[in-house]
């Protein structure tokens, strides 16, 4: 090779002609391979070996970026290649059922099926969203907006476009998934309310966590789109009821569509709660208050152990429009309406306790001993303080009235005398001691305390000093006197057992998903009122022949072979003198008395105390006293037989006074 | 015509041979893991044939000396310039809206592909009988500059603008082999800075003109092209040291990956092998080429050199943009990598091409005995 390029060196000086010339010596072979080409072939031979070194700069550019893809950034691009492939999936858990006292299904779960699009799978582009909305039946409009409601969240989180769709459209879609990159059926439990919205005050509802309670929460527990108790037990036991995600990790192609599952945790569901309440009792209830167009509450509960099985606030709330989110008109809707149901009442109404409250002024004067059973009072229909006439409900007087009769028939006198031989503080005390006056702690949210005054209260609140007139308007249970109704219902109880005042008990039993007891609740007992046992069996006396004494002011309560005992009060809203004269259907509803009855039974052995106010009911005896006694049957239903109706007409003009009161 | 020399067999270029071997293994090797699902592809099995009648070929390529080829080579030109007419007016467009192909019934015939072959030959003919004197100027590159742009307006109308510019870009690189006049080099690249940006104006077409966008903004088209390459630069770099197994790569058989047994297919090779395999993969490549440049540098004519030259410059302009695009330094141009991607036509153009550097080694070694 050296030498060759030597003499094309020196050719390629030599004259063009020169070399043509001894081209026409050569031989026949070498005609192609033409001499006069050596200089130029030189020069491209030249270029030629450059090329070499070009490529060999480019083969070690491609090296170099291997190099760099491969091992420098290598496990990066390893975990971007896992991210692609490995898709990270939450599975809701079903939440916890709820029960009731015999294990009939209240709250249960159904799978509902929601249609989702995964962002990181498939760019939704127009074709596609037409596509969707066509089968999916709704205007393209509303998956925009579904959408950029989600435009900030992380690009992981799919987006739903519908929910809850049925079967024909989860058919057609899962039959087209080719077709449809990216979009996918997700299964998610859904609550189903059996008996609507049977005890939607004391079991709530659920609805999309909030900012802030996403912010409040552990991290990793929820995420945005979940669902939560927003009321009630749903509310109060939501660490029991949620239950835990199941996640897996699933491989998928670039079209979204999974191929195995990698690895995961099957999502655990939520407890199991058994609560106290007896619907079949929570049903008449709530059906009775609903037919009569009553707003109030209804409270039942066991009095040997406080086991609540009614509680009831009437009107209910409308479940449905909780579900997804409440519209902006039905809850003003709700915020207008004059029997505000949005307002839980068994222990959110406060109300005057009215006549209910003379049973704790009978045990305070007893137990004080300012009072006996022998004690005789006379009432002539008022009772004169200072200045001023203090009216029996009574016109026409009562006569001579002992301890039974004054409960039986609500005599206001001879409690405005035991109220003023107590005094306001001694009186508040045993308020206090049967329960009023301070939260029961029911698990039931924004309880109100009610309120027993004492002098020193009202220095606090009023700054004035308390006027022994006073003390007869709080010693019938007006005046400053404010209860709830399930204090009322439990201060009852204690009354029935002997004077032993249990916290009201909702939840039974707890089960884990497996149906294993987790807790068993035992009865709580809040506080005793001891060594009164005879004292309370006077009351009871009286309150046994309020409901069914000749003169019983709750005779509407009457069972058949059930003995009731009971006390009914009215509360009044105002005293207004405009409305003095008017019959009682004239006045405005909403300044009607509140009607209230109070009762236990068997009078004897007391199981079950039952306690109804009817807001703007009127009277005790014949708005609230009926509804006990619904409940009251259906608590002994099997154990007697059914009383035959109660017809109007054998109803005599007394008996229609007295359940006046 | 044929004067076959029986020394010639004892010349065979039993290297080259191998080289074409070894990788083409690796090609269908890689095919049959891009391709797998379940077992083996019918694709799979369309590429050995071919792989199989280009070896056959190779054998009928080296009978006949190579000198031939430049008289025959532009009888060869006319014929693929009515191809390419053919193509261009008379095919319906069926595949991606394009019409580069012609439905021979057991073969899609691509005509782009031996039209660059062939613009080598003739390229290299015509240097070979035109003398350079002190340089060619514009008046002696006219002819050859015609030769490249009537195959370059067909090929770029059909539309497939990565193909067109391979011609201009073969043409650049031999026309630099030969001497050239330095001030018509310097015209001629503003002039050829100049008709690019007019052609990017107003000739390319949009979806052309969104791959040159992406490439330059990846971030502004995350799912269509940028999202090609993004899917590519993973496997490759998915693959770290020693890659992720024959057929376990995850990129390429999840559909990650576009096109992983065409244009991207070393991408499905980077993923599985790793590091450790693509460098062997590319030191076979690249020696072969240097082999065939040892072939160039060996040839005893003017043509010789500058066919075999040309032949490496086809095939090594194809591979560096094929890895440039694959590794992420260039946007998405529809060119493959020769021997290595998927495709009848352009596995025969370069396995032609092999077969006339074998042809060129066998006769410059007769002849220098």
């Amino acid at each position: 090779m050296k030498n060759i390029r030597k003499r094309n060196k020196w050719r390629s000086k030599a004259p063009a002609k020169t070399s043509q010339q001894s081209d026409g010596r050569q031989g026949a072979k070498m005609t192609k391979i033409t001499q006069r080409d050596d200089g130029e072939l030189d020069i491209i031979k030249k270029r030629v070996l450059v090329l070499s070194f070009v490529l060999v700069f480019f083969f070690g550019v491609l090296i170099s970026r291997l190099w760099y893809l491969q091992v420098q950034k290598g496990e990066q691009f390893a975990l971007l290649a896992e991210n692609n492939r490995v898709r990270y999936v939450e599975v809701a858990a079903p939440r916890g059922n709820i029960f009731d006292r015999k294990g009939r299904e209240i709250v249960t779960n159904r799978p509902s099926f929601n249609v989702v699009w995964s962002r990181e799978d498939n760019r939704l582009d127009d074709q596609l969203l037409k596509k969707m909305a066509r089968i999916l039946d709704v205007d393209i409009s509303v998956l925009l907006a579904r959408i950029r409601k989600m435009e900030n969240t992380p690009g992981h989180i799919p987006i739903r476009l519908a929910d809850d769709i049925d079967w024909e459209k989860v058919a057609y879609i899962e039959n087209n998934r080719l077709d449809l990159p990216g979009v996918k059926i997700e299964v998610v439990p859904l609550r189903v309310y059996h008996y609507d919205n049977l005890a939607s005050h004391l079991i709530g509802y659920l609805g999309e966590i909030n900012k802030k309670e996403l912010k409040a929460s552990k991290e990793g527990v929820y995420r945005g789109g979940d669902l939560v108790g927003k009321m009630g037990l749903e509310k109060i036991r939501e660490f029991d009821l949620r239950g835990e995600k199941g996640r897996s990790y699933m491989e998928v192609n670039a079209l979204g569509f999974e191929q195995k599952n990698l690895k995961g945790e099957e999502p655990l569901p939520g407890s199991d709660l058994q609560l106290t309440i007896d619907i079949d009792m929570q049903k008449i209830a709530e059906d009775i208050m609903t037919e009569n167009d009553f707003a109030g509450a209804v409270v039942a509960v066991e009095v040997n152990s406080g086991r609540q099985l009614v509680l009831a606030s009437a009107p209910t709330l409308q479940i449905n429009e909780f579900v997804g989110g409440i519209s902006h008109k039905a809850w003003n809707g709700m915020l207008e309406n004059p029997h505000h149901p949005l307002l839980n009442k068994v222990v959110q109404g406060q109300y005057p306790p009215a006549s209910t409250y003379k049973l704790v002024t009978a045990a305070a004067g007893l137990a004080e001993g300012v009072i006996n059973s022998e004690t005789v009072m006379y009432c002539p229909g008022h009772y004169r303080f200072g200045n001023r006439i203090y009216r029996c409900w009574k016109r026409a007087g009562h006569g001579a009235v002992n301890l039974e009769k004054a409960v039986a028939e609500s005599c206001d006198v001879f409690f405005y005398q035991v109220g003023l031989r107590l005094g306001v503080d001694r009186l508040a005390e045993y308020a206090k001691k049967l329960g009023i006056g301070k939260k029961t702690g029911v698990e039931m949210e924004h309880e109100k305390g009610g309120l027993a005054p004492t002098s020193a209260w009202k220095k606090r609140r009023y700054n004035e000093v308390w006027q022994e007139g006073e003390t007869l308007s709080v010693a019938i249970g007006q005046g400053f006197d404010l209860a709830t109704p399930i204090q009322i219902c439990m201060m009852t109880a204690a009354v029935a057992n002997g004077g032993t005042l249990y916290k009201p008990m909702v939840i039974e039993k707890i089960f884990d998903s497996d149906g294993n007891l987790v807790s068993h609740k035992q009865p709580q007992v809040a506080q005793q009122f001891t060594g009164q046992g005879r004292n309370l069996r006077l009351i009871r006396e009286g309150m046994k022949e309020a409901v069914n004494g000749r003169h019983g002011t709750g005779r509407a309560a009457r069972l058949e072979g059930i003995t009731v005992a009971g006390k009914t009060g009215t509360a009044q809203v105002v005293r207004l003198k405009q409305y003095k004269h008017l019959k009682e259907e004239d006045i405005p509803y909403k300044y009607r008395d509140h009607a209230w009855f109070t009762c236990f039974a068997p009078a004897e052995n007391p199981k079950i105390a039952v306690t109804v106010l009817v807001e703007h009911g009127l009277h005790g005896g014949s708005a609230a006293a009926p509804v006990a006694k619904a409940v009251l049957e259906k608590y002994f239903e099997g154990s007697v037989k059914k009383m035959p109706e109660v017809s109007v007409v054998r109803l005599s003009r007394q008996e229609k006074e007295l359940a006046a009161n | 015509m044929l004067r076959f020399d029986r020394r010639l067999i004892h010349h065979f270029d039993w290297v080259m041979l191998l080289m074409l071997f070894l990788v083409s293994g690796m090609a269908l090797a890689n095919l049959y893991s891009s391709t797998w699902n379940g077992g083996a592809s019918p694709i799979f099995f369309k590429q050995l044939y071919f792989s199989l009648f280009g070896v056959a070929l190779i054998l009928a390529l080296i009978s006949f000396d190579y000198k031939e080829l430049q008289t025959f080579g532009y009888i060869m030109y006319g014929g693929i310039i009515i191809l390419l007419l053919y193509t261009d007016f008379f095919v319906q467009g069926t595949i991606a809206g394009t019409n580069r192909w012609i439905n021979l019934g057991f073969f899609r015939l691509q005509p782009s592909e031996p039209a660059k072959l062939i613009l080598v030959i003739v390229l290299a003919s015509w240097y070979a009988r035109h003398e350079a004197g002190s340089g060619y100027g514009f008046r002696k590159l006219l002819i050859p500059g015609l030769i490249t742009v009537l195959p370059f307006c067909l090929i770029l109308i059909q539309p497939d603008l990565g193909t067109a510019l391979m011609l201009i870009i073969l043409f650049c690189s031999i026309s630099l082999l030969v001497r050239v006049r330095w001030s018509t080099v310097v015209i001629l690249i503003c002039l050829g800075l100049a008709g690019a940006s007019i052609g990017y104006k107003f000739f390319l077409k949009d979806y052309q003109r969104k791959r040159i966008e992406t490439f330059l903004h990846p971030e502004s088209d995350p799912t269509n092209q940028g999202y090609q390459i993004m899917q590519s630069k993973i496997a490759v770099g998915s693959g770290q040291t020693l890659g992720k197994g024959f057929l376990e790569g995850t990129q390429g058989h999840l559909h990650f990956l576009p096109e992983r047994h065409t244009d991207f297919a070393f991408s499905v090779w980077a993923e599985e092998w790793g590091f450790a395999g693509s460098v062997f993969f590319l030191s076979c490549y690249f020696f072969m080429l240097l082999w065939g440049i040892n072939i160039a540098m060996g040839a005893r004519d003017k043509f010789g050199v500058l066919l075999a030259s040309g032949l490496v410059i086809l095939i090594f302009w194809q591979t560096v943009i094929n890895l440039f695009m694959i590794m992420g330094f260039l946007p998405v141009v529809g060119i493959p990598l020769p021997l290595f991607s998927y495709g009848g036509s352009s596995l025969l153009t370069t396995i032609v091409s092999i077969a006339i550097l074998m042809n060129i080694r066998m006769r410059s070694s007769v002849i220098q005995k």
